[in-house]
């Protein structure tokens, strides 16, 4: 939908292609109500959004709660076997139905007046039901228009308005995703363990950045390297600006990477031990998928990136970002576990993830407390300050230095703001495009 | 609390009076000296096999299972405090302001050697997130502790904090809880 022009409705409030540039950005954006109100219809109503993963619902009846933006969802495992998702809300008279993160159950029932829903979101059965004129298949709970997956990965776009998730993921996003998948032995991850939830007195913005930015970890993390001092971050992105020759990568639509893969110099590095340490795992994915294979895959370990717009690829863990107010998210994480694995191997991803995700761990509180030192300062930032010069945020480092990869990727050197520059040039796109279209109903939004 | 015996049905107390003072006064101590920051000293209060859990739920189950916010073993422990110490640890610089109130104390369970005891007590922690926000956090729990004793002092072998809220999203918790 890029280029779309205004039609029949009138132009947004915000003028994101004023507000956002090639290499700067405006603090205003990461606070403003309205830009806040335009973001949960533009890209968590109009655009594919993460939801969970089909291993989190093994079984028919297993369901998991989520958010996608505001918006209560389940994703749900049917008899049939198929996944769904399906609004979380009563569609009579708008009750919760289920307030736990997780649970089994063969229908939903609504506690006040009973209304009960198959776990595809068909009514199923209301009491006295003589009293109703309307069609009961007109009484479903309210579904996302498109939910596809890839990989076990499930996504969701509430409007169907969105085209296909393959376009959306691109080639860029399928293949982190397939990077990651293919550690398995099986092709499958798992991440059943649940989920922790770290809240965030940030703008939800600032995650995709943090999460990807290559050029903080001198200083955010110093304390983590000073008790840590063996870890791989070492050599892959610490030591100057050359030190190393990790990569910022922009791989298009949003999603974006710190490849570290040219910075490894042996196998299993990305996981802090080495093959004879993890006989097991090494044997396992050599043979399901060859010794040279195997041997690149050990080699490179999992990606550290962004699928627009909130789900981080943590290397061996998975987060979702969730936005709860303008000044408020969520940043929730669980460990990647890789099917047909021994289990000690994935005890160790478990404890690994402990380590660096949540709130009480060795790495990313220290993200959270820079997140919100940048939304209190932020506090003051209007948008009609954008043409007076003032509130202004940098992100134009090593912009000239990129270079066009491959795969029409670009990349520069991994301390670049090159994957701030990929989530931003996507965000302005659709911000500035998918709220100017019409509806997939056909009225302004 | 292995190798403890549970507390007798009877409503008797399962030691002296002296001993429950003691215990007591330990609690309040490595309570005090969590509040005030105070890593080292409060890391000579540990044994060498220490298990500092933090749940994510109720304290139920093998924690090497799931995912929980605190799961030190000793060595996690002690990159743990080696990290507040470095003194660019952000997110606990400077270290939040924090008194918390240590109460509901009781000694539930002895072991037959008489060197374990079993313990459960009631807190509510008030910090100031002097590091970012600025605002008020308040973390009400229960902490389950196992206190051993060592060459005649006693030392903490295992803590459980279970928060009332720990199913819930946190903030930030890079103090000693």
């Amino acid at each position: 939908m890029a280029g779309t022009e205004p039609r029949d409705r009138p132009a947004a409030a915000v003028d994101y292609r004023t507000l956002v540039s090639e290499d700067r950005v405006h603090g205003s954006l990461y606070h403003h109500p309205a830009v806040f109100d335009d973001e949960l219809e533009a890209i968590f109503t109009r655009g594919w959004v993460f939801v969970g993963h089909e291993s989190e619902v093994p079984n028919p009846g297993d369901w998991v709660s989520r958010r996608l933006g505001r918006e209560p969802v389940l994703l749900t495992r049917h008899r049939s076997g198929a996944v769904h998702v399906v609004a979380n809300r009563c569609s009579h008279r708008g009750t919760a139905l289920c307030w736990a993160a997780r649970g089994t159950s063969n229908r939903f029932q609504c506690n006040y007046h009973a209304w009960t829903f198959d776990l595809d979101g068909t009514l199923v059965a209301v009491p006295y039901p003589a009293g109703f004129d309307r069609d009961k298949d007109d009484l479903g709970l309210d579904r996302p228009g498109q939910v596809e997956s890839y990989r076990g990965f499930v996504f969701a776009n509430l409007d169907g308005s969105a085209g296909p998730l393959a376009t959306h993921l691109g080639e860029g996003g399928t293949g982190l995703i397939d990077r990651l998948c293919d550690l398995s032995p099986t092709g499958r991850i798992d991440v059943s363990r649940g989920w922790i939830g770290h809240k965030v007195s940030s703008n939800w913005k600032m995650w995709p950045e943090s999460d990807n930015d290559g050029y903080h970890l001198n200083w955010v993390h110093a304390s983590m390297v000073d008790a840590t001092p063996d870890t791989y971050y070492n050599e892959t992105v610490l030591g100057g600006e050359t030190g190393n020759q990790s990569r910022a990568v922009d791989w298009g639509d949003g999603h974006v990477e710190l490849d570290f893969r040219p910075s490894y110099t042996r196998a299993l590095a990305w996981l802090g031990t080495t093959a004879d340490r993890v006989p097991g795992y090494c044997q396992a994915l050599e043979e399901a998928r060859g010794p040279e294979r195997a041997h690149r895959l050990l080699w490179d370990g999992p990606p550290h990136a962004l699928v627009f717009p909130n789900l981080f690829l943590g290397e061996m863990n998975l987060a979702i970002i969730e936005p709860v107010s303008p000044t408020e998210m969520i940043h929730w994480h669980t460990a990647v576990q890789l099917e047909g694995v021994d289990d000690a191997f994935n005890t160790r991803l478990r404890r690994q993830s402990e380590a660096a995700m949540g709130p009480a761990a060795f790495i990313v509180p220290d993200d959270a407390v820079t997140a919100e030192r940048i939304q209190g300062a932020l506090a003051g930032a209007r948008p009609a300050w954008a043409d007076r010069g003032r509130g202004w945020l940098d992100v134009s480092r090593g912009a000239r230095r990129e270079q066009t990869g491959p795969g029409g990727e670009r990349a520069a050197l991994v301390s670049d703001e090159t994957t701030n520059r990929g989530f931003w040039r996507q965000y302005r796109r659709v911000m500035s495009s998918r709220l100017t279209a019409p509806s997939p109903a056909g009225g302004a939004a | 609390m292995t190798g403890a015996t549970p507390a007798s049905t009877a409503a008797g107390p399962v030691c002296s009076a002296e001993v429950q003072r003691e215990i007591e006064a330990f609690l309040y101590r490595e309570a005090r000296l969590a509040d005030e920051s105070r890593y080292t000293e409060w890391e000579a209060l540990v044994t060498d096999d220490m298990h500092y859990w933090v749940p994510a739920g109720p304290a139920v189950g093998d924690p090497a299972e799931t995912l929980s916010y605190i799961n030190d073993n000793r060595a996690r422990l002690a990159t743990r405090i080696r990290q507040l110490g470095t003194g660019s640890r952000h997110a606990q610089t400077p270290a939040s302001v924090m008194r918390r109130l240590l109460t509901n104390i009781e000694v539930l369970s002895v072991s037959d050697d008489g060197t374990t005891y079993g313990t459960t007590a009631n807190f509510v922690l008030y910090e100031l997130a002097a590091q970012s926000t600025q605002e008020l956090r308040v973390w009400p729990g229960r902490v389950r502790h196992t206190l051993r004793r060592v060459d005649g002092e006693l030392r903490m072998a295992a803590k459980v904090v279970e928060l009332v809220t720990a199913t819930l999203p946190q903030p930030n918790l890079a103090f000693l809880l």
